[in-house]
C-alpha cells in the first residue's frame, strides 16, 4: 500500500492536471510544490521516485503527469478523501468547512470496504459538498460538462454554482455566508477590469462584489443560455447546458393554409390542416407522444365537412438503441411522406396524389411492435396492426376509406406492417415498406381478401439539391368475389381492382439561399398513379383512374420552419370522357 | 527470491503502465447533422478518454441533441443559422443520444449512439 506521502503526491497532480487547459498535460513542478506546501525541490526529489516506480511521468524543467497506473491510485485516494467529506457533512453534522482536514487524515486509514459502504449509504453520490467530482470504485469519474468561473460565464444570465475550488476554511465560510455555495442561482451583473472585481446578484437577490481571484474560484454552469449565432454565416455557437432532463411535456405542430383553383370548378380557400403534437416523458425511458389533427378546418354532426383525427397516440418503451416496443395509435411505416409530413419539408401545396390514392397517407391505425436502429444507419419497424376495411375501398382512391382509423377497429385478423431503411449516407434515405393483412372481416359469411402493398422510397438532399423517387403497388386478392359482395349490398359494383401501382419522381433545388431573405426553391415532379392497374377476370379497368401528371412549382422558406407554396399541377387520365382537373395552388404551410 | 519476483513483476507492470501512460490527447471532431428524423452520422466509435468536440448542425428545424446519462442538452439552431458545438470526453461505454426537441411526427425516431472503447 503507497504512504500516505505517495497518496498525498498523486492526489495533488490529479488534481492540479485536471484543472490544466488542454493542451497542456503537464503539471508545473512549482505549482505542486505550492499545492503540497513544499519546495520546489522537495516536490521534484519526490516526483522522480515516483518516475522510477513508474506512478508518474516526469519531464525536466516542464512538469509531471500521471501515468495509468498513478492516475488510477491518484483516483481512489481522491475517491476516499471526497466521500469522507460527504459522509461527515451530510451524516455526521459537519460543516463543509471543517470537513478538508478531517478527510486529510482518513483518507489513508480507511479501507475500501468501509468507503464502499459509506459510499453505498449516501447513495453513490457525483459529487462532494464542495462540487467536486467523487470518483467511482475503478477510479473513472462521470464525464464533466464544460464549466466556466463567474470571470467567464455571460452576464446577466441565471447560472448555477457547481464546484468551489478553494478549500481554505475561510473563503469556503465567506462562500455560505454569501450563498454561493454549490447549488445556488446567481447572476453575474458586472465584471470591472479596472478595480479587478467582479460584481454578483445572488439568490436572495444581493448584491456582492468579489475579486477576480475569488471569483476565478467559482465554478458555475449556464441554465439557460440562447445559442447566439450570426445569420450570416455558421458559427460556432455556445453549448446550451440546461437542467438534466429534457422537458417532461412539450408541444408542438404545423399548419397547413391552402388557395385552391381547380380546372371546371370555383377556387377554395382551405384551412387543410391544424395539427398539435404533443410529447411527455414518463422518463427516460417511457415517453408518450400524439398527434391529433383537423382537416379542413370544422367538423359537423353527421354532415361531413372536416375530420377530427387521433393520428398518432402511442407509448413507446426505449429499452435499447436497436429493440424498443411501442403501442397505441400508430403511424403506418409506409412511403416518404406518411412518416414525415410537416408542411416545410415537402415541396408542393398538397401531398403526392401517390401518397394519397396508393398509400393512404396519412395511414394510422392501432397497434403494437417494435422499432431500432442496428449498426451504422440500420432502421427498422414492424407492427401488428388493426387491418383494412375492404368494404369501404373504391376505384377511384383504393384503399383510401379502408382505413379503421382506431374506431372501435376490427382486430379479429391483424395485418402486419414493417419498414427497412438505411440511413447512413450522409443526405442519403434509402426504404422499403410493406403491409399485409385479411380485409374482408365486413362480409357474413366472412371471406378473405388479403391485401399486401410493397414499397420503396429514396430520398437524397444535399445542400441545395433534393430528390427523391417512390414506388408503390398494392395487391388485393379476391377483388373479383369482393366486386360482387359490395355490389349485392350497395347495388352498384365499385369496380375495384385487384393491383394498383404508383411511382413519382421529383427533382427541387434551392436557387437562392440567403441568411436575412430566406431560400426559395423550384421543383417538379412526374407522378404516374393508376387505381385500375390489373383488373379482376371478368372487370374492365376505368381509363379515367389510370393517371399521371406533372406539377411544377416554388416554395419561399422565409424560415426553415414556413413556407409559401406556389405550383400548378397538370393531372391526364387515359379516358378521352372524364377529363381530370389541373389546378393552380397556392399554400402556407408552418411549424413550430 | 518471492520479494524479488513481487519486485520484477510490479517493474514490469509499472513499466507498462507508463508505456501506455496518458499522453496528450487531442481534441477528436465529430461532425453530425441532424434533419427529420435521424442523425448522420447515428453510431460513433471512439477511442475511450478522447476529447471530443461535438460540432451539430440542423439541414431543417430546430432539434435538440441530448446525450443520455449526463446533462449535455443543446439546442441546435434551425437550417443556415449555425452550428452547436459541445465537449464530452466519454469513458469507456455506450452513449444513446437523441432530439430533445420536438420536430415531428417521426421524432421518436432520433436517436444515436457514442461507442467508446478501451
Amino acid at each position: 500500500m503507497p504512504s500516505s506521502t505517495v497518496e498525498n503526491y498523486l492526489k495533488a497532480i490529479y488534481i492540479g492536471t485536471n484543472s490544466l487547459e488542454p493542451p497542456q498535460r503537464l503539471l508545473p513542478m512549482g505549482q505542486l510544490a505550492s499545492a503540497l506546501g513544499v519546495t520546489p525541490g522537495t516536490a521534484t526529489t519526490m516526483v522522480k521516485t515516483l518516475a522510477e516506480s513508474g506512478l508518474v511521468e516526469y519531464e525536466p524543467y516542464t512538469g509531471v503527469a500521471l501515468t495509468k497506473a498513478g492516475l488510477r491510485l491518484a483516483a481512489l485516494v481522491t475517491r476516499r478523501h471526497r466521500l469522507i467529506e460527504l459522509f461527515l457533512v451530510q451524516v455526521m453534522g459537519y460543516s463543509w468547512d471543517e470537513v478538508h482536514d478531517e478527510a486529510e487524515q482518513l483518507e489513508h486509514t480507511v479501507s475500501d470496504r468501509l468507503v464502499d459502504r459509506m459510499d453505498a449509504m449516501l447513495g453513490r453520490p457525483e459529487t462532494d459538498p464542495h462540487g467536486d467530482p467523487i470518483p467511482n470504485a475503478e477510479g473513472m469519474v462521470k464525464p464533466q460538462k464544460k464549466v466556466q468561473t463567474l470571470l467567464t460565464c455571460p452576464l446577466d444570465t441565471t447560472v448555477t454554482v457547481t464546484r468551489v475550488l478553494d478549500q481554505d476554511k475561510d473563503f469556503l465560510r465567506f462562500i455560505e455566508h454569501h450563498n454561493l455555495k454549490p447549488g445556488e442561482a446567481i447572476q453575474v451583473e458586472e465584471r470591472d477590469a479596472v478595480a479587478d472585481s467582479v460584481r454578483v446578484r445572488g439568490g436572495n437577490n444581493r448584491q456582492l462584489t468579489l475579486g477576480t481571484r475569488a471569483a476565478s474560484k467559482v465554478l458555475v454552469q449556464v441554465v439557460h443560455v440562447l445559442l447566439l449565432f450570426l445569420l450570416a454565416s455558421p458559427v460556432f455557437a455556445q453549448a446550451t447546458q440546461k437542467a438534466a432532463a429534457p422537458p417532461r411535456t412539450a408541444l408542438s405542430g404545423y399548419m397547413d393554409f391552402h388557395f385552391n383553383n381547380p380546372e371546371f370548378s370555383d377556387a377554395q380557400l382551405d384551412f387543410h390542416r391544424f395539427v398539435l403534437l404533443v410529447t411527455h416523458s414518463f422518463s427516460e425511458k417511457i415517453r408518450f407522444v400524439g398527434e391529433l389533427e383537423l382537416e379542413h378546418a370544422v367538423v359537423e354532426g353527421l354532415e361531413e365537412k372536416g375530420e377530427l383525427e387521433l393520428e398518432q397516440a402511442y407509448v413507446d418503451f426505449l429499452l435499447s438503441r436497436s429493440f424498443n416496443v411501442r403501442a397505441g395509435m400508430l403511424l403506418m411505416p409506409i412511403g416518404i411522406i406518411n412518416e414525415r409530413h410537416e408542411p416545410p419539408v415537402y415541396y408542393g401545396v398538397e401531398r403526392p396524389f401517390n401518397d394519397t390514392v396508393i398509400i393512404p397517407t396519412t395511414w394510422f391505425e392501432v397497434g403494437a411492435g417494435i422499432h431500432g436502429e442496428i449498426g451504422r444507419g440500420w432502421r427498422y419497424r414492424a407492427f401488428v396492426v388493426a387491418p383494412l376495411d375492404a368494404a369501404e375501398f373504391s376505384a377511384e382512391e383504393g384503399l383510401r376509406e379502408g382505413r379503421q382509423q382506431g374506431a372501435e377497429a376490427n382486430i379479429g385478423r391483424p395485418g402486419v406492417t414493417g419498414r427497412l431503411e438505411y440511413v447512413a449516407i450522409r443526405g442519403l434515405t434509402l426504404g422499403a415498406s410493406g403491409w399485409s393483412g385479411r380485409s374482408g372481416f365486413q362480409f357474413r359469411p366472412v371471406f378473405d381478401v388479403p391485401v399486401s402493398l410493397a414499397e420503396f422510397d429514396g430520398r437524397y438532399a444535399r445542400r441545395r439539391l433534393e430528390l427523391r423517387g417512390q414506388f408503390s403497388q398494392v395487391w388485393i386478392d379476391n377483388a373479383g368475389r369482393l366486386n360482387d359482395a359490395l355490389a349485392l349490398r350497395v347495388g352498384v359494383n365499385p369496380n375495384i381492382a385487384r393491383v394498383l401501382r404508383g411511382f413519382y419522381g421529383e427533382a427541387g433545388y434551392r436557387a437562392i439561399s440567403n441568411a436575412r431573405f430566406g431560400e426559395v426553391g423550384g421543383f417538379v415532379r412526374y407522378e404516374n398513379f393508376d387505381t385500375q392497374f390489373r383488373m379482376p377476370t371478368g372487370y374492365v379497368a376505368l381509363p379515367e383512374f389510370d393517371r399521371d401528371a406533372w406539377v411544377v412549382g416554388a416554395t419561399y422558406w422565409p424560415d426553415p420552419d414556413v413556407a409559401v407554396k406556389v405550383d400548378y399541377s397538370l393531372v391526364r387520365s387515359r379516358s378521352s370522357v372524364v377529363q381530370a382537373p389541373d389546378s393552380f395552388n397556392v399554400g402556407l404551410g408552418w411549424w413550430f | 527470491m518471492v520479494v524479488l519476483m513481487r519486485y520484477a513483476l510490479t517493474s514490469l507492470v509499472l513499466l507498462a503502465a507508463v508505456a501506455t501512460g496518458p499522453n496528450a490527447q487531442e481534441t477528436q471532431v465529430i461532425e453530425i447533422t441532424a434533419e427529420r428524423f435521424s442523425f448522420n452520422p447515428s453510431e460513433i466509435r471512439v477511442k475511450a478518454g478522447t476529447p471530443l468536440e461535438i460540432r451539430l448542425t440542423s439541414e431543417d428545424t430546430m432539434h435538440g441533441f441530448h446525450i443520455l446519462g449526463t446533462d449535455i442538452d443543446l439546442e441546435l439552431p434551425k437550417r443556415g443559422r449555425g452550428v452547436a458545438s459541445v465537449t464530452f470526453q466519454p469513458t469507456a461505454g455506450r452513449y444513446t443520444f437523441e432530439c430533445s426537441r420536438l420536430c415531428g411526427a417521426g421524432h421518436a425516431f432520433m436517436r444515436g449512439v457514442i461507442i467508446a472503447t478501451e
